[in-house]
């Protein structure tokens, strides 16, 4: 098999250079092994929402400009702040085009609550998570009611409230909570109260149940103007059943992410994928890569575990395998390696000094930095130290930064991914 | 200030606390224990968790072995449920001096533990996963023993026979009057309340921090902490208890227990100063994988879930300061008779084995202070839920409809409890912890009758955040569930969250490699990712300020 572009690693990152690649006339694959950490993740993008001091950004890409300059390693210096501007422009675009309605805050960072109802500053949000009606409300010091199904077991409305009252925004704000029971459907098989997100995510997608959930929602949020719950409203049908569920009781509702598996984050990879498939991408789901072969320095081809020896080739490769939680990267007693084409990785110091002595350390943990050593153009290096011409690495599989503690994850694998894209473009002379 | 009055006082959660506890409340002695901590929390909870058989002191310590064989006998009477009659095996390897096989053999007959020898054949069958290359092997009648189950199992008892408890509490001052101790005073870490309790007698035992309870009182006792350290292994490897034939050596033996392998221990004498703050080394962790490796080879393969390390309370018995004379075994000091302070006892030493012997010396001379007659029983009486009533299978008929690991699970934990813990209610038997399988019902039922205060003392009662993911997503759900129950606040539910976390990152970091550490990313991914905990906890240290 030929391709183009052959990307390993189906998460955000990867996935946005399939797009842009595939939409550029590159015939373009995707490899991808599994659930993507999308499926955890909070589905929102964060591109850039603490400084090196740990205080708010609020004008990321202001604030980029002085940081990549510090920080001539850091992803986001590779690419160049204008490249990360017109990345995130490319994937709004994108998902829009899936009808998912991102809502960005005209180059300024907006809050979105968590489950554990602290406030994170972030770039892009869903329109179900924050958008101006709610800003609006929110300015007016309106009610707000956490609703929740009784007895989901991820997600608990008093911890939260507890948190967000402590936050100064918050001050004066009247915040109730509210319980809401399953619709009667028969004797599910699934006990109820261990329901996960998608679970009752289904049950929002079948229309035949939202009138008694929007009955129930009436009820419970009293007078309240808008309702939070936890963002189970639906997948394949949300964005229609949200507007019902808004019209049938009045209310502005809005979702607050939650435990995995994320359903926010299941809607951006169902509108990526099927954007790239739309777009004529080949998505090879399921599958993992062993290994490859170099000829003339430069990387000739993969073998997988289903395709066994049938030989993968392509122009241009990209690894977007992520880190160590998706297998991009792996560790032993010993130290970490790239488990794939043992590409040479950024200097990792002793075991010892991996990790911060608090777990939650705010900062994030070192071993959060170790990854993939590139050139400024994202070609990784082989054991041998060899620059690798046709191949690059974007995600996070990079060394030089830390997704948590920047609150950088999702803007680094969007940009990188684009970035990339856009350099195998050239090279194929599209 | 409150003031309790009761007859006993006993100073120490640990299982001989906690023995003792129960032993005065059978006896019917009014009695009240004080822990600093939670039950179980100290050296009871930080040890390999082995149900000896005597056979490992056979050669070097006839007495112990002895006890350690009779106490065997006892518990697998008395706490069934706490226990799992596994069976053990000593194997010589190649590196080991083959005549301390048939030494020890000699010496178990002495001490009269069954000793048998196998081919290795034989032993390969038992246990599929030990070295094929081993030279010989022995079957004895080690087990594995829950040391958490069977501490709060006994305060449980306790309680239900009168007795009362305060975990939480420190000890900060024993009341004296004329030359006798009459009380204590204590503060309570949770409700920063203190209070005295008065009674005729106080037993210390407190472990290695029963030097610090002696020296409230004016009475100097050295202490000689050695320190354990242990390597938990995310499977259970072994299905018997196997130890390494040769004398007594680091990283000599691997216990299976409930859903983990355990590697002990090494062995290493700590300051006095230290006993707070134990750590464990990579140079610890690398001698208890290689030496575990040896004994069953697929560890090297397999996930290292935690590492942490206990202190063993070894005791200066002669007043003699230089630490010559230490023992292994059980001290039992009147305070009257040694240093003229009446009302107060010590017990020290011994082991978790011999912690209901050492209750029973320990009562046995309160009851002589009080003019007590009654005698022991807590050797034939079951503890509760160790009261062999139903077969399992027939629990599992019992709660049709119930998932049978949920059932099993919560009967393997809590014995004949069982029914007081499951209901066919729905909401009842939802998994909380996935990896353990505790039930919401299991949490609830810990929370109201098993001293539970908060996740990390749940953590002990019902292995919720034992396993694999370590806290992942129970720990959240769990904290949930202390403020949906009423027991604790919203902001309580925080603070506890984060210290549970914080405490299991303690035994994760020495072996943050591999799986581990992508657990941890993914961990912290939810926890500082997805939640933001680390802003509640930040603020949680300024509000202290």
């Amino acid at each position: 098999m030929n391709y183009d572009c052959l990307i390993i690693g189906g998460g955000i990152s990867g996935l946005t250079c399939g797009i842009r690649c595939q939409s550029a006339g590159l015939s373009t694959a995707i490899l991808s092994a599994g659930m993507s950490a999308l499926h955890f993740s909070s589905g929102s993008i964060d591109l850039i929402g603490y400084d090196r001091a740990r205080r708010i950004v609020h004008s990321p890409f202001e604030y980029l400009k002085e940081f990549t300059g510090a920080m001539p390693d850091h992803p986001y210096a590779h690419c160049g702040v204008d490249t990360v501007r017109e990345a995130l422009v490319f994937l709004r675009d994108t998902l829009k085009a899936e009808e998912l309605e991102i809502y960005d805050n005209g180059e300024r960072n907006h809050f979105h609550v968590t489950g554990m109802g602290t406030l994170k500053p972030t770039y892009f949000s869903q329109r179900s998570v924050f958008n101006d009606s709610i800003r609006q409300a929110f300015e007016r010091r309106a009610k707000i009611a956490v609703l929740n199904f009784e007895g989901y077991r991820d997600f608990y409305p008093e911890l939260a409230i507890s948190n967000l009252l402590k936050n100064e925004l918050f001050k004066n704000v009247e915040i109730v909570t509210g319980r809401l029971v399953f619709p009667d459907y028969g004797d599910p098989e699934k006990n109820p109260f261990e329901y996960r997100s998608i679970d009752i995510a289904r049950i929002f997608d079948t229309i035949q149940y939202l009138d008694e959930i929007a009955e129930q929602i009436k009820r419970e949020a009293g007078d309240a103007e808008f309702v939070a719950m936890p963002a189970f409203i639906g997948i394949n049908n949300y964005k229609k059943h949200h507007q019902i569920l808004q019209m049938l009781t009045g209310k502005l509702i809005y979702e607050i992410p939650t435990l995995p598996p994320s359903i926010l984050g299941m809607r951006l990879d169902d509108a990526l994928k099927s954007r790239f498939a739309d777009l004529g991408g080949v998505l090879i789901a399921g599958d993992k890569v062993m290994g490859g072969d170099f000829l003339d320095g430069v990387l000739d081809h993969v073998h997988t575990q289903n395709y066994g020896t049938t030989r993968l080739r392509a122009r241009a490769f990209v690894l977007s395998t992520g880190s160590f939680f998706s297998g991009g990267l792996v560790s032993d007693s010993g130290g970490m390696r790239e488990p794939v084409l043992n590409l040479r990785m950024s200097a990792t110091s002793p075991r010892n000094t991996w990790y911060s002595p608090q777990f939650l350390d705010r900062k994030g943990h070192p071993f959060f930095e170790f990854g993939v050593e590139t050139t400024g153009k994202l070609n990784p290096f082989d054991a041998e130290g060899k620059v690798i011409e046709n191949m690059f690495c974007t995600g996070a599989i990079l060394a030089h930064y830390n997704p948590i503690g920047e609150g950088s994850g999702g803007g680094v694998a969007v940009s990188t991914g684009y970035y990339a894209a856009n350099q195998i473009i050239k090279a194929c002379g599209k | 200030m409150k003031r309790i009055d009761t007859e006993a006082i006993v100073i120490g959660g640990g299982a001989t606390g906690c023995g003792i506890l129960r032993d005065l409340a059978l006896r019917g002695i009014k009695a009240v224990l004080i822990e600093k901590n939670d039950i179980a929390s100290g050296t009871t909870g930080r040890n390999h968790g082995l149900l000896h058989s005597g056979a490992r002191y056979a050669v070097n310590d006839l007495e112990s072995a002895q006890e350690c064989i009779a106490e065997n006998r006892i518990l697998k009477k008395i706490a069934r449920h706490c226990i799992e009659d596994t069976g053990g095996l000593f194997v010589t390897l190649p590196d080991d001096d083959p005549g301390y096989h048939r030494k020890l053999m000699e010496h178990c007959k002495y001490a009269g533990i069954p000793c048998e020898e196998l081919s290795v054949g034989k032993a390969l069958k038992i246990e599929p996963n030990l070295n094929p290359n081993a030279l010989s092997a022995l079957r004895v009648p080690d087990g594995t023993i829950d040391p958490f189950r069977l501490a709060a199992a006994n305060i449980l008892d306790a309680q239900e026979h009168g007795a009362k408890v305060h975990t939480h509490t420190f000890v900060t001052a024993i009341i004296q009057e004329g030359g006798t101790a009459t009380g204590v005073h204590c503060h309570d870490t949770r409700t920063r309340e203190d209070f005295e309790i008065f009674g005729r007698i106080i037993i210390n035992a407190s472990g290695v921090w029963g030097q610090r309870i002696c020296a409230l009182a004016g009475i100097e006792l050295r202490m000689f902490p050695s320190k354990g350290a242990m390597v938990i292994i995310d499977y259970r490897l072994n299905s018997v208890v196997v130890n390494r034939c040769r004398i007594p050596s680091d990283g000599d033996i691997i216990v299976p227990g409930d859903t983990v392998s355990l590697i002990g221990t090494t062995s290493k004498r700590i300051e006095y100063s230290q006993i707070e703050e134990l750590n464990v080394d990579d140079g610890e962790i690398e001698v208890l994988l290689a030496d575990g490796e040896k004994l069953i080879p697929n560890l090297s393969r397999t996930r290292v879930l935690r590492a942490y390390s206990g202190v063993r309370p070894l005791i200066d018995v002669s007043g003699d300061v230089d630490g010559r004379t230490i023992s292994r075994g059980i001290v039992l000091i009147d305070h009257a008779a040694r240093d003229g302070v009446e009302g107060l006892v010590t017990i020290a030493g011994g082991k978790l084995m011999t912690y209901r012997l050492m209750a029973q010396m320990a009562v046995d001379l309160a009851c002589k202070k009080l003019d007590v007659s009654r005698k022991c029983s807590t050797h034939r009486e079951p503890l509760p839920g160790s009261e062999l009533t139903m077969l399992p299978s027939k629990h599992i008929k019992y709660f049709t409809g119930i998932p049978q690991s949920v059932v099993g699970s919560t009967l393997y934990r809590h014995g004949e409890r069982v029914r007081q813990i499951l209901s066919l209610s729905k909401h009842n038997y939802a998994l909380i912890c996935e990896c353990e399988m505790v039930c919401e019902g299991e949490v609830e039922y810990a929370i109201r009758n098993l001293n539970v205060k908060d996740l990390v003392d749940l953590r002990r009662r019902t292995r919720i955040g034992m396993g694999p993911c370590q806290g992942e997503l129970c720990s959240y759900r769990a904290a949930g569930l202390f403020t949906r129950l009423k027991v604790a606040t919203s902001d309580e539910s925080n603070g506890m969250l984060i210290d549970f976390l914080e405490e299991r990152w303690k035994g994760m970091k020495p072996i943050l490699w591999g799986d581990g550490l992508r657990e941890a990313e993914f961990t912290y991914w939810i926890y500082q990712g997805l939640f933001g905990l680390g802003d509640v906890a930040m603020r949680g240290e300024e509000g202290d300020k």
